[in-house]
């Protein structure tokens, strides 16, 4: 079952918030800064869990997972954004 | 290389087993032989989250056990994190998580990612049977031991388990039957109907509802697994583009600009048309996330597929060639993909094209009966070749009228008009679908039955997608046309061949993919399931057959 997730972080040191950064990429669109919407089954989600666990500094840094609910046949409603449009990648085969 | 492989070369008919793999049979005997012996695996979360629990223990200083207490300093104390032992008298090999004790006396302790059970043992006897086989190798390498510990991260609680006669006996009659079900390679039947399958990873593999059905008929299968894939292909046809890797990120360029982005773990597959160029790093992170990359001429011709080492089920691959080499099998199987072929042609004409006429819908259901009925190979290929020409000369009658589109009879290398150009890239595509299905799955695409090995066709994928040409391919080109998404102009001739123009083969493969998403009623099993994940469903499902488990390789026809 997917959901779509988002995660936003504070971290304290340059290095580790590169590594995180680079890390979300893989699993979510860079929505604005230090913030990632994913839309992930359990199993990416228990992954970039793991991955983040690993890289930041549990006494210096935060990072916040909000789920807001299952995808699986359904659009995205719950994001209106003001100002500059925000970019969702639609999921699908890709033809470039 | 784990311990298993490592040490198969010796004169072991059957190389150590590891404790972790008898856990897995006590739990269901077919998911510990798909694992051990035939090397399947899968992720789920549970698996996952798993190794990330395992990996905190790991991570912690490893120390070796240190036998050698001096006498007169009191007691030793052992605390020794992930120590690797084995038992040469059992047979047996351990990673144990941890190992605590004085002297000579000590206790394993295994980690568990979830919760105590809350039933009368304290444990559930996977993992008591796991546990007890570390303390049996550790009273083979001269350590007393009389208990574990079974340690559960989720709820922080320490259960004891003794390893009393009973369980010691259980312990090594499991060890016995593992062992005994290994060497003589029969893969251990489905749980039935089990609470266990929903929450097994290898559930896709296993085919638990489906195989017992397919014997049986006894229970409706379940919908064990998801109707549809997370990761889908992506394709690059801008010629001179060039696809580099960035983190997890697949980037598309063409010289400093940025065409597009991919994230690697939504890709299912890379697929190249043409000249695109690929840089080393991305090879080595496919090959490693075991995505398959696919190569096809501009036209579509189908020419390769660059993947990981290959799959480690070597006994399916076994059941392939021995199949393979046996000509009445070999025929048996053939005659059910032409006549599923057929079918499937049949029922398309029949829902697609008013006009045909009657007598033509019956002559190829007389087509189906004369292939089933096949005595040789020589005579199915007659058959085959009559019923298609049959079928290709209404299959203008299912093209809507006024759209400019003529198809006469299929002609291909080069094909000379836009159906038959349709129609080539169609199955080119099919093909590579089919090969990169087979490969994951671990069979050996250039093997077929009907198809015959040469010039390096892919024959087993050929004789497979034989009932899916009408399904996905024709139907696609139909679709195409019809809805307008393909127009005359887009399609150039040059010296009498017909290709697609960029524009209009990306606007094809957009076609061809969503008919791939489809989701349709399995006509035999009755759950929802998308016509990619029927790809991979059929290709295991005829493991089963290969290997002996199901009477017959259930066909794919629509109705």
């Amino acid at each position: 079952m997917r959901h779509l997730y988002v995660v936003t972080y504070d971290i304290s040191s340059p290095k580790r918030w590169r590594r995180v950064f680079r890390t979300m990429r893989g699993f979510g669109d860079h929505l604005q800064l230090s913030v990632f919407l994913c839309d992930l089954p359990l199993m990416e989600r228990v992954q970039m869990q793991a991955l983040l666990h690993e890289i930041i500094h549990h006494e210096e840094d935060k990072v916040m997972i909000v789920d807001l609910g299952p995808t699986e046949g359904r659009t995205i409603q719950s994001i209106e954004t003001i100002g500059i449009p925000v970019e969702i990648t639609k999921r699908g085969p890709q033809v470039v | 290389m784990d311990a298993a492989t490592d040490s198969a070369a010796g004169a072991e008919e059957v190389p150590p087993l590891p404790v972790r793999m008898l856990n897995e049979y006590t739990y269901c005997p077919r998911l510990g032989y798909l694992m051990w012996v035939q090397g399947e695996f899968m992720d789920s979360a549970d698996t996952v989250d798993g190794r990330f629990q395992h990996r905190r223990v790991d991570q912690e200083k490893k120390r070796r056990i240190s036998r050698r207490a001096p006498v007169d300093d009191g007691p030793v104390t052992i605390h020794a994190r992930s120590v690797s032992l084995a038992s040469d008298r059992l047979g047996l090999v351990a990673k144990i998580d941890l190992v605590e004790g004085e002297c000579n006396r000590v206790t394993p302790v295994d980690y568990k990612r979830g919760k105590r059970p809350h039933i009368p043992k304290g444990a559930w006897e996977p993992e008591m049977v796991q546990l007890c086989a570390q303390g049996l190798i550790l009273r083979d390498n001269g350590f007393e031991c009389g208990e574990g510990v079974l340690y559960f991260a989720a709820s922080r609680e320490r259960v004891p388990v003794v390893f009393d006669g009973a369980l010691i006996a259980r312990t090594l009659e499991l060890v016995d039957l593992m062992r005994k079900a290994a060497r003589e390679g029969v893969v251990p039947p489905p749980l039935v109907d089990s609470p266990k399958c929903p929450r097994c990873a290898l559930v896709s593999i296993c085919l638990p509802d489906e195989v017992t059905f397919l014997q049986s008929q006894a229970h409706e299968p379940r919908p064990l697994f998801p109707s549809r894939d997370d990761a889908l292909p992506f394709y690059v046809q801008h010629q001179g583009a060039r696809v580099r890797k960035d983190g997890d990120v697949l980037k598309i360029m063409e010289r400093d600009e940025l065409l597009a982005e991919g994230r690697l773990r939504e890709i299912s597959q890379l697929v190249l048309f043409g000249g695109v160029q690929v840089s080393t790093g991305v090879i080595q992170e496919l090959c490693k996330r075991g995505i398959p990359m696919t190569y096809l001429s501009g036209g579509g011709w189908f020419y390769g597929v660059t993947h990981g080492m290959s799959h480690k089920n070597v006994e399916l691959r076994r059941h392939q060639y021995r199949t393979a080499t046996d000509a009445s099998r070999s025929l048996v199987l053939a005659r059910r993909f032409v006549q599923a072929k057929i079918a499937n042609c049949r029922t398309l004409l029949r829902r697609n094209a008013s006009t045909v006429p009657e007598d033509v819908l019956d002559d190829l259901k007389g087509d189906m009966r004369r292939a089933g009925e096949a005595p040789t190979m020589e005579t199915l290929l007659g058959v085959e070749g009559n019923s298609a020409q049959r079928y290709f000369s209404w299959f203008s009658s299912m093209l809507a009228n006024g759209m400019g589109f003529a198809f006469e009879h299929r002609n291909r290398r080069p094909p000379k008009d836009p159906v038959n150009a349709l129609l080539s890239l169609a199955y080119a595509m099919l093909a590579r679908e089919w090969t990169t299905t087979l490969l994951a799955v671990g069979f050996d695409p250039y093997l077929g039955f009907y198809h015959q090995p040469r010039y390096g066709r892919p024959a087993l994928a050929l004789d497979l997608m034989e009932e899916f040409r009408p399904l996905i391919g024709d139907s696609a080109v139909i679709t195409a046309i019809n809805n307008e998404e393909i127009r005359r102009r887009d399609f150039i001739e040059t010296l009498g061949a017909v290709a697609l123009t960029p524009v209009g083969r990306s606007r094809f493969i957009e076609v061809y993919e969503r008919r791939m998403s489809q989701e349709i009623t399995h006509p035999v099993f009755g759950y929802t399931i998308s016509y990619r994940r029927v790809l991979e469903v059929q290709a295991r499902l005829l493991g089963r057959h290969l290997a002996g488990e199901i009477p017959e390789y259930p066909s794919f026809t629509t109705r």
